[in-house]
């Protein structure tokens, strides 16, 4: 069902409260506007395809199903990225998936199972030259911020990948603003000595 | 933000400035001047620069429906009846009052309900079992007269001979079991789904 004209204009908060009305644009409105960003950061957080779908899908039914909780005062995109992110952090600590599988998903069985699995570099690019130098450097980026510690992982995407500021950094990974700083500093540093081969 | 531009390297958030446009005149002379600083501000703008032009995947297409399947949306109408009702009552203090005043009443007469029948239990008892002993006697005796009823049917006797006899009565109920799994049969026939797809069914 194609969102209703006008909801892409609307804020969040506007979305949410047609939401609460039983509006079901609404809540398809919300999936559209989260959908890439969640799935992308779950993604990069699991390196699992298939799993991150299944978080990313979590993460919505929760959400959505608890809309009546969400406080108006807090920004939607804060209380949706604390879901998603505990759910990775959840997962993370269950399963310890700390080897990179840029390749595809550990669990994929079949040759086209991997490929279907494995993570797409650089499909935004324009000359098949520009789209294998961003595959590589995409690639080498990816690999380096796979062997972060979690919590760099979640505060760096969020920063430079995701966008957000400081503060709802903060809020969404209920840390002190100084822990959010001193941690994408220190995830900063040890990209860019992990990537200082590609500067020589 | 005060520096002398020939202090120590950039802090943490002098780069984070920098790195957010931020290009103040003093730290802009000690980048100039500190070969050490322009390098690790190349680099890191270098690093922002290919986080920012990582690709945001998509998950799978259907995904949105995937979602809606377990979402409970709730039934606007249902809402919008009880946001109705709620601005009906809290509209003016008369209705709050006399809401509150139902209210009342209504949590007077349950809890007064509830203290005569502690008080009153054999009463209660009593007339309970008056009640169940004059449903009982009425139950036997519709139960009589349906019977009655029946016997005085002119089809009866016959019905009668028929069952009498264990062969004739073995036939009937053989004949009427196949009769009832014929029925079910041909009712699920009637209700399985198509084994073979429809053109066109998935518009």
């Amino acid at each position: 069902m194609a969102p209703r004209l006008g909801l892409a204009a609307r804020s969040d908060q506007d979305i949410v409260a047609l939401a609460r009305a039983g509006e079901e644009g609404a809540y398809r409105e919300l999936i559209r506007r989260y959908e890439r960003p969640l799935f992308s950061l779950l993604y990069r957080m699991v390196r699992d395809r298939e799993l991150a779908e299944d978080l990313a899908q979590e993460t919505f039914i929760k959400a959505l199903n608890a809309i009546e909780s969400y406080r108006p005062e807090f920004k939607f995109s804060s209380w949706i990225f604390k879901i998603a992110n505990n759910a990775a952090i959840d997962h993370l600590r269950r399963r310890e998936l700390d080897t990179l599988s840029l390749d595809g998903s550990p669990h994929a069985e079949t040759p086209e199972a991997v490929e279907a699995t494995a993570l797409q570099i650089g499909d935004r690019q324009e000359s098949p030259l520009d789209a294998v130098e961003a595959r590589e450097l995409g690639g080498q980026i990816e690999q380096a911020i796979a062997q972060l510690r979690p919590e760099y992982r979640s505060c760096i995407l969020l920063r430079h990948v995701e966008g957000r500021a400081y503060e709802e950094i903060a809020e969404i990974l209920n840390l002190p603003l100084g822990t959010v700083k001193t941690y994408i500093h220190r995830a900063r540093n040890e990209l860019r000595q992990a990537l200082a081969h590609l500067r020589q | 933000m005060t520096r002398d531009s020939s202090a120590s390297h950039l802090g943490p958030d002098e780069l984070d400035a920098w790195l957010a446009g931020v290009r103040v005149p003093v730290l802009l002379r000690h980048v100039e001047e500190c070969s050490a600083c322009l390098e690790l501000v190349r680099a890191e703008e270098a690093l922002v620069g290919a986080l920012a032009a990582l690709p945001l995947p998509a998950p799978r297409p259907g995904f949105a429906d995937r979602v809606m399947a377990s979402v409970r949306v709730p039934d606007p109408f249902a809402i919008r009846a009880i946001q109705a009702a709620q601005r009906r009552l809290f509209a003016s203090r008369k209705s709050v009052a006399i809401a509150a005043g139902l209210a009342l009443v209504l949590l007077g007469s349950m809890a007064a309900s509830a203290l005569w029948t502690l008080a009153n239990r054999d009463i209660l008892v009593a007339a309970g079992n008056w009640l169940a002993g004059e449903a009982g006697r009425w139950a036997w005796v519709g139960l009589r007269g349906a019977a009655l009823n029946l016997i005085e049917q002119p089809w009866f006797s016959g019905f009668r001979s028929l069952i009498d006899a264990p062969g004739r009565l073995a036939v009937a109920s053989a004949a009427m079991s196949l009769m009832y799994l014929s029925g079910v049969l041909a009712l699920r026939r009637l209700l399985a789904g198509p084994t073979q797809r429809v053109a066109h069914a998935n518009g």
